[in-house]
């Protein structure tokens, strides 16, 4: 199966987003905006969705389509599932994380799912505390680490720590928070910001 | 780093009553009660009389979540001065066993308590949270099932029931859960709108009308729950697209699901005026319900 890289901006909201709710399990779905050759995936972005409840459908279902129709009105795509579990040392796919992954890969050949190591995270991470898993015969087998690209892994990590200690990570509005207040973005513009500042050569970062 | 007192302009006083506020409200807000408890105690503790113990306690919690160890021992070994035979003061140094994932030790703790004590409801939920932490979940529910039977009251232990049950997808018991609570808590909104989720996820026709009653009663309860409203737009949508149902039902269902709609624009409009940050979100509701109203008719 082809390769796979992971954005800046995905990578740290995501990161974030399970900082945020340390106690419960979350998830959300990772998107491209871009289309490399050779069945190649560009994660650009993620949209947290939700810190409870992840096995319920309404919420679910919901988000999904809300995503899908922003998704098309912004030429992006849903291309993947990301989630972790709120037991830190478990970090395998659940029955929903799987059945939602299945849903994605009916709409996206090459769609991912993404687990995150909770025991594994640290500010000090060499690798990213990150599990993928591909589809392959309608089972989810884990993906070759070779085809999992960050470009620029310091860099992103550093951000992702930075935010953490500035205490931006409550800037970040999953689509739990949204459903609990509706003024809030989902699509987290504000942040999206803030990691763009952070990455500008402005900072020092390539 | 400045004290939380020069950074918010609060005196003493006001840092005691918050931390009093979020007791009362049982929130988990630990990194805050850590921030503002730690500040108070070790700047105002003469001033706060008895109430220093229960802050103790709160602080002490509180930085067991944040993995403050140094400050928990500080509160703990006051608290063991003052009370040194007390099971509830037992209860934090096994918490604080459990923080640093010493759960033999911690199980040691309530055992002893329990002997002393059987009817200790709180040892008892400690170690069903330990099997939890563990990832034992089958025999979290079976422990947390038995502790039920005796202490059928307690609303705390069928909603943490209710969420074991949701997350091992047992949806049929998780429900049963919720109506006990629903029982005990007919003004609850939010019970409603989780037993409509539930019932939802079960899905077929009878849940799916189930569900929309519930989501229906919820909004009655609270009329700004957005959950509701948009699960009584999405039930009453599929029930009207359901090949199963009759006319006077489908008809029924489209005005629900109208109504529904025009109450989730409505909002969604109240909540975009001055602010150009959610945009996006509103015209994704927009045009999901437009979509949607275009397959059901």
């Amino acid at each position: 199966m082809g390769e796979i890289e992971l954005s800046c901006r995905a990578y740290v909201k995501m990161y974030l987003h399970a900082c945020l709710f340390p106690r419960c399990g979350v998830n959300g779905l990772l998107l491209s905006s871009a289309s490399p050759p050779g069945g190649a995936v560009c994660v650009t972005d993620c949209v947290p969705l939700l810190h409870s409840h992840l096995s319920l459908a309404p919420i679910t279902q919901l988000a999904l389509t809300q995503v899908d129709v922003w998704c098309s009105q912004t030429q992006q795509r849903i291309v993947g599932y990301y989630q972790a579990n709120a037991c830190a040392s478990d970090s395998s796919p659940t029955p929903c994380a799987l059945k939602i992954a299945d849903k994605i890969s009916e709409q996206f050949n090459n769609a991912v799912l993404l687990m995150i190591d909770g025991g594994k995270m640290s500010p000090d991470d060499r690798v990213p505390p990150i599990v993928m898993y591909e589809r392959k015969d309608s089972r989810w087998i884990l993906k070759d680490k070779h085809t999992i690209m960050l470009r620029q892994w310091e860099e992103t990590r550093a951000i992702a720590n930075q935010m953490l200690d500035s205490g931006d990570h409550t800037l970040l509005v999953d689509f739990d928070s949204h459903l609990d207040d509706i003024t809030k973005d989902w699509t987290n513009q504000k942040l999206n910001n803030k990691i763009l500042e952070l990455a500008s050569p402005a900072n020092g970062n390539v | 780093m400045a004290s939380v007192s020069e950074l918010y302009d609060v005196g003493w006083e006001e840092m005691r009553d918050k931390l009093r506020k979020w007791r009362e409200d049982n929130c988990r807000n630990s990194e805050q009660i850590v921030d503002v408890g730690e500040e108070l105690i070790s700047d105002h503790g003469s001033k706060l009389g008895d109430d220093v113990w229960i802050i103790y306690e709160q602080v002490m919690i509180a930085a067991l979540d944040c993995s403050r160890d140094d400050l928990a021992i500080t509160c703990l070994q006051e608290l063991k001065k003052q009370f040194p035979d007390s099971h509830r003061v037992k209860r934090l140094s096994g918490m604080r066993l459990e923080a640093l994932e010493r759960y033999d030790e911690a199980n040691k703790y309530y055992e002893a308590i329990l002997q002393d004590d059987p009817t200790n409801t709180a040892a008892r939920k400690r170690k069903i949270s330990i099997l939890k932490a563990q990832g034992k979940t089958t025999e979290a529910v079976r422990e947390l099932n038995e502790y039920l039977e005796q202490f059928v009251g307690d609303q705390e232990a069928w909603h943490e029931l209710s969420e074991l049950y949701i997350n091992e997808h047992d949806y049929g018991k998780a429900a049963f859960c919720l109506e006990e609570l629903m029982m005990t808590n007919p003004h609850n909104h939010l019970y409603c709108e989780q037993y409509a989720e539930v019932k939802y996820t079960q899905g077929g026709l009878e849940n799916l009308e189930l569900s929309r009653k519930y989501f229906a009663q919820a909004l009655r309860l609270n009329n700004r729950n957005m959950r509701a409203l948009f699960g009584l737009y999405m039930s009453a949508s599929h029930i009207a697209a359901s090949p199963k149902v009759g006319a006077k039902v489908k008809k029924d269902n489209i005005k629900y699901a109208g109504w529904a709609a025009n109450q989730i624009n409505r909002a969604y409009k109240l909540a975009g005026r001055g602010t150009k940050e959610n945009k996006c979100s509103m015209k994704a509701v927009e045009e999901m319900l437009d979509s949607m109203q275009i397959t059901m008719s």
